[in-house]
């Protein structure tokens, strides 16, 4: 018969976790320092808001608190955390607004005739990296990927802000890989045509 | 005065390479879909500046600001796991 129990996960976290599951609550603190300011940050993007922000935070350690008894290292610590937070989010969002999340299509993102076509490298994407961006690009870019819908930026800031591989991403927001792709793929571009109206315009 | 943009080839192509361009950048395709990827972007300044574009778009992302944690932040949380700490410690004492 096949074994069906998963393989658990070591990680970084492992031993605080059983140490905290063993009695130690105290040591949740540490849990708490360790992540705080990604999740911050993370809510940052996610909300807009800085009090937006700090009520998922703390929304999401109540209940890695609540469920961390639960959790049976199938996966690492950070992704199960920021499932949690994730969901936090969403249903945060959910009671403050109710209007339906727009859907981002490939097609909208063609060049629409030979005028939109370009052939040689733009100067923002061509010069080094630290000679292009400056903090007006980063507030910016910041307002670009808060107009993202939902689902969207919540695929484009765990992909390329958080780091997380598409299989994580995946599996944090209960989507297929293939979902996570396309919806990945829309959200970069959708940032890319803001971007480019962007230095079109300076 | 010369062209503007050297787009000579089959537009059929430049599609589908479009969709594919996020893979690519994530080295999610296989060697062979690269090679040929490779080959058009050799051939076409076009989809080379559309990639190039993407690219910088996605690096832009990784260099998104960081902020520090509010105190009021730290300071709840803290007041937080005191709380959830507390009754343990007062049952065991």
């Amino acid at each position: 018969m096949a074994n069906l129990e998963k393989k658990k996960i070591e990680d970084a976290d492992s031993e605080l976790i059983a140490a905290i599951n063993a009695g130690q609550v105290e040591r949740f603190q540490e849990l708490v320092e360790r992540y705080q300011s990604k999740l911050y940050n993370f809510g940052l993007k996610m909300c807009g808001d800085s009090r937006d922000s700090e009520d998922m935070v703390q929304d999401t350690f109540l209940n890695v608190f609540k469920y961390l008894k639960d959790f049976r290292s199938e996966t690492k610590f950070r992704n199960w955390l920021y499932r949690i937070a994730t969901s936090t989010c969403i249903k945060r969002r959910r009671k403050s607004k109710f209007a339906p999340d727009r859907e981002l299509s490939l097609e909208e993102f063609l060049p629409q005739d030979e005028a939109d076509i370009t052939d040689t490298v733009p100067q923002w994407a061509a010069q080094p990296l630290t000679q292009v961006l400056n903090e007006e690009l980063r507030r910016r870019l910041k307002a670009a990927i808060l107009d993202l819908p939902e689902k969207y930026r919540l695929v484009l800031v765990l992909r390329d802000v958080e780091g997380f591989g598409t299989a994580e991403t995946a599996e944090i927001l209960n989507l297929s890989t293939a979902n996570v792709k396309v919806r990945l793929h829309r959200a970069r571009l959708s940032l890319r045509e803001d971007l480019k109206g962007y230095f079109d315009n300076e | 005065m010369s062209e503007p943009h050297k787009h000579d080839h089959d537009h059929a192509a430049c599609i589908e390479l479009f969709s594919k361009l996020s893979d690519y950048l994530d080295n999610e395709l296989d060697a062979v879909t690269c090679q040929d990827i490779e080959a058009h972007l050799a051939d076409c300044p076009c989809c080379t500046a559309c990639m190039e574009t993407l690219k910088r778009t996605v690096a832009f992302c990784r260099e998104t600001e960081e902020r520090p944690v509010p105190e009021t932040l730290a300071r709840r949380l803290a007041d937080i796991v005191a709380g959830l700490a507390a009754p343990k410690t007062t049952r065991s004492s």
